[in-house]
């Protein structure tokens, strides 16, 4: 595999990983402030591994020396959105079948009943599905675990051809460590050579799917298959439970006590100005808080420390739009669109 | 943890009476030893689980007044001091003054710590020293130098975030390489203007000219960390084992909530020291009170604690139950520990048991900052001066330390909303003009507090008296309480002191005790005095060098029982100015590691 196609393939591992956190947020923020707590504090966990993930394919990105980009329209993800293996992220709100979709993301080797373009709460709002560059990438049909088996694949075969230091050319500087990463689910891998690039693709697999053998990591933390299993079941797992039987404390899930937000909502469906002024605006927060993750993957990893206020500006934009009912819109609400802004707030 | 566990009489290795700072870094020591630990706590776990937290602080969101207590309620069998009560003088105190006492605690598991700010400063050298130095107050059985090892002990445990290089100053030395846990929170904003204006600037103090700097504190708030120290986050404990919330508070995202609650757990609370022990050694028992020490009159010996265990913490209904173990600690709260200690009978007539309460009260002062500071953010405060801590000033009259507020006025006259409220009624602004005006004032809202030392002294105590008691028949503490000339002087120094500063860097002083929020006041060379309390309960069990005049040795070990330690704050003969916990979490590690070698023998 050539150097240029390893560099393509991690830059389609940051934008994979990244197009998985605003259908989790449109989840997490669709969430009535007085009740599902437990449900709200499984997705933050789940979603704060995602940025992990995210942060972790762009530290082995810049150990072999590209750069890592999360900005303009080539590289954010639009909804729906296609990820391998057929995989169709949507915006929804919480509802059971938005779980059935995170199950379906988190291990796409089980079952699994995501919906189709026909369900009631799609109908008419999937219109253009943008295919992820992981699927454009892949040589044939594959999963997200097989396309993260080439990429280590890759990396070791470069690494015999070119030499370990070689191929590891990036600067360290560039990585991003506990300094500035925090409370997102793990510690960042600084990568700087194959070891620590293979435990850190190696993390991400993980901490989706559970280690092979056991729904546990190594951290000893649920996988996030797992974790999404119980809002279904209503029921949390013990540590002592087989897949798909947990016998731990009921889970109050209340699918009711939700903004129902319309599916896929875009800029372009707010005709109402002051709505559209709502949605221009949190999407000029998402716009420059991918600016600061990229400046942040590219030589200046104290951006993030900037980035941590636009995060909760971020929510509180969203929070904004997603408690208001559309006009003539039959009960439903806006919702955040993540649209790329090319002026950012 | 079981806390529900039927109360059987379990033979232990050590009851530990109090789940606050002092009893849990104990209890962890010695679990983690191999022993088997009881703790005994009066309050509620209401905090202990991910959810009942989120509870405290709705709670705390839906009270009309946010006080340090309004996230806490008080159980009605484990009643605590409301500063509410300080003004009417009616509460779970009974203030026979001449002065009222400012402060209050929590009766909660975590104790105080659940609405502390969380300055973690470490004791000045001559604090331990005072009598020897400059003739007032008295001197500590130990030093600065032997307890210097446990500060770094404790700023470990806790999780301080500090800057070495920032610190070391006013004698205060620190071993060789050593540094805080993690690097000092940043400076606020107006930290940064205030530094501008005053620092360099000089006061002349006793004869001696000394020179002030704006300094970060050490801060029990996570940050970024150092080398590989790991922030503890929030606390979550639940059946299933998964701590999902754990990601929760790993630094400090500056919500203006210290005290009385941090909503997501990046400040210390003892509830994060107890998760860390050895839970297979460890039991604690919530809304279990303990009402008598039991000694064995000939060999002077401990040989139980006497508890009340209530199942609601609405009614009185209770059983009663006894906890034996080779070993005691008391490390229920300086009053409470005096309280215990007094009702079983164990302060006589000649003992100072109960007294020499101590506090820093403080005084407030603020103004308008010619600029706009950007008030009403970040965590509560982040910086003071400290120069004014030590020095031979201190042989006429109390040290001081000034605290920077990021609070506006919210502490001493209720803005924004009061600011609102007055702007519309006052003045009859609305709309437009409304707006202006807010916009003007508020973001140049400045704000000191001024903590003021204080020293031992036998008449200022807590005793019992049988008229007065709670719910479940145990006595109210009664308060002697007097604020002597020593302290008012330094009332009146600290407060030339801030008029300086406000002048120089060009802040209008608005400070009105009188139209503010109300506080006690105290008379001195012809000046009232506004003062509030700290919180910082101190004195109550003083250590010293022999039984004549002192309750505990330097190990914090009752000289009476040999087997009863009696920790905490209330073992300071002195205080100086710097809040209390770091300093009796550090006494507390020291009083660990004496108990584990003598137990594991």
């Amino acid at each position: 595999m050539t150097e240029k196609r390893l560099g393509d393939l991690l830059q389609a591992a940051v934008e994979l990983e990244l197009s998985t956190i605003p259908p989790y947020l449109c989840a997490l923020y669709s969430l009535r402030p007085e009740s599902n707590g437990t449900a709200r504090l499984i997705i933050r966990s789940v979603v704060v591994e995602e940025m992990l993930h995210m942060v972790l394919a762009a530290n082995v990105l810049n150990a072999i020396g590209g750069e890592p980009r999360v900005t303009g329209t080539e590289h954010v993800p639009r909804y729906p959105h296609e990820l391998p293996d057929g995989v169709v992220l949507d915006l929804l709100p919480f509802c059971p079948e938005a779980v059935e979709a995170f199950l379906k993301v988190e291990n796409p080797q089980h079952s699994h009943r995501a919906p189709g373009h026909d369900h009631p709460l799609l109908a008419g709002r999937r219109p253009d599905v943008q295919r992820a560059r992981a699927t454009t990438l892949a040589q044939g049909p594959t999963t997200i675990g097989a396309f993260y088996a080439e990429i280590i694949e890759g990396l070791e075969k470069a690494a015999a051809m070119l030499g370990e230091q070689a191929l590891f050319c990036g600067d360290p500087a560039r990585q991003i460590t506990r300094d500035y990463y925090y409370a997102g689910g793990g510690t960042p891998v600084p990568v700087t050579d194959l070891a620590s690039a293979r435990a850190a693709l190696t993390e991400i697999a993980d901490q989706g799917e559970g280690d092979q053998a056991s729904m546990y990591d190594k951290d000893g933390d649920l996988g996030h298959y797992f974790r999404f299993e119980q809002l279904k079941y209503g029921r949390s797992y013990l540590p002592s439970d087989d897949a798909g039987t947990p016998s731990g404390p009921e889970i109050d899930v209340e699918w009711a006590a939700v903004y129902p937000m319309i599916a896929n909502p875009r800029g372009d469906d707010y005709a109402d100005p002051e709505l559209r002024a709502a949605s221009d605006a949190a999407n000029r927060t998402w716009s420059g808080l991918l600016r600061q993750l990229e400046a942040a993957f590219n030589g200046f990893p104290e951006a993030l420390l900037a980035a941590v206020p636009a995060m909760f500006s971020l929510r509180d934009r969203a929070a904004v739009l997603l408690a208001n009912p559309l006009p003539c819109g039959g009960g439903r609400h806006a919702g955040p669109t993540f649209e790329w802004a090319r002026e950012s707030s | 943890m079981t806390a529900d566990r039927t109360a059987a009489d379990q033979a232990c290795d050590v009851v530990i009476v109090g789940a606050g700072v002092a009893g849990a870094l104990i209890a962890k020591r010695l679990t983690r030893a191999g022993l088997q630990v009881l703790v005994l706590e009066a309050g509620p776990a209401t905090a202990w689980t991910f959810d009942g937290y989120t509870e405290h602080l709705d709670h705390f969101f839906t009270a009309l007044s946010k006080g340090p207590e309004s996230p806490w309620p008080p159980a009605a069998n484990a009643p605590q001091p409301d500063t509410a009560d300080v003004r009417s003088g009616d509460g779970y105190f009974v203030q026979q003054g001449p002065n009222r006492y400012g402060s209050s605690y929590t009766r909660l598991l975590g104790g105080s710590t659940l609405h502390w700010l969380g300055v973690c400063l470490r004791m000045l050298p001559e604090d331990f020293e005072l009598r020897s130095r400059y003739g007032v107050g008295r001197d500590w059985p130990i030093g600065y130098a032997e307890l210097e090892p446990y500060y770094r002990q404790a700023e470990w445990e806790i999780g301080v975030s500090a800057d070495v290089a920032e610190q070391e100053h006013l004698g205060i030395e620190f071993a060789d390489g050593y540094d805080y846990p993690m690097c000092r929170i940043p400076p606020s904003y107006s930290d940064q203007v205030l530094a501008e204006a005053v620092d360099g600037m000089e006061v002349t103090l006793g004869g001696q000219r000394l020179a002030l700097k704006v300094r970060n504190y050490p801060a029990a708030r996570n940050s970024v960390p150092r080398g590989d120290y790991q922030p503890a986050g929030a606390v979550d404990e639940r059946g299933d084992g998964q701590g999902l919330a754990r990601d929760l508070g790993q630094r400090c995202a500056g919500n203006t909530a210290c005290t009385p609650i941090c909503p997501i757990q990046a400040k210390y609370n003892a509830q994060k020291t107890l998760a860390q022990a050895d839970r297979d050694n460890l039991r604690v028992i919530a809304q279990a009170v303990a009402s008598r020490v039991l000694v064995d009159p000939v060999s002077g010996m401990v040989t139980g604690v006497e508890y009340q265990r209530y199942q609601e913490p609405g009614s009185t209904r209770h059983t009663r139950h006894v906890a034996r173990a080779r070993g005691y600690v008391l490390a229920a709260h300086a009053v409470e520990n005096a309280k215990l200690l007094l009702v079983s009978g164990l302060g006589g007539a000649n003992s100072p048991v109960g007294q020499g309460l101590m506090d820093h009260p403080a005084l407030y002062a603020w103004g308008l900052s010619p600029t706009p500071v950007g008030a009403y953010r970040g965590p509560l405060s982040t910086a003071g001066i400290d120069d004014l801590r030590g020095g031979s000033f201190r042989a006429d009259h109390a040290a001081f330390r000034f605290d920077i507020g990021n609070d506006g006025w919210r502490a001493t006259t209720g803005a924004p909303d009061s600011a609102v409220s007055k702007a519309v009624l006052g003045q009859g602004l609305f709309g437009a003009s409304l707006r202006g005006h807010l916009e003007a004032t508020l973001p140049r809202h400045v704000r000191f507090s001024v903590a003021v030392e204080q020293l031992w002294s036998p008449g200022n105590r807590v005793t019992i008296d049988p008229r007065y008691t709670d719910p479940l028949g145990n006595p109210r503490p009664v308060i002697n309480y007097h604020i002597d000339d020593y302290t008012l002087a330094g009332m009146a120094a600290a407060t030339g002191v801030y008029q300086q500063m406000f002048s120089r860097a060009g802040i209008e002083d608005a400070t009105d005790p009188a139209s503010s929020n109300w506080f006690p006041s105290a008379d001195y060379d012809g000046r009232s005095f506004h003062y509030h309390g700290m919180g910082h309960f101190a004195g109550t069990h003083a250590m010293g060098t022999s039984a004549a005049d002192s309750v505990v040795d330097a190990d914090q070990r009752s000289w009476a029982h040999a087997n009863l330690f009696i920790v905490g704050s209330g073992s300071f003969p002195t205080m100086g100015t710097s809040n209390p916990t770091l300093t009796m979490a550090a006494l507390s590690l020291r009083t660990a590691e004496r108990m584990v070698k003598e137990l594991t023998r």
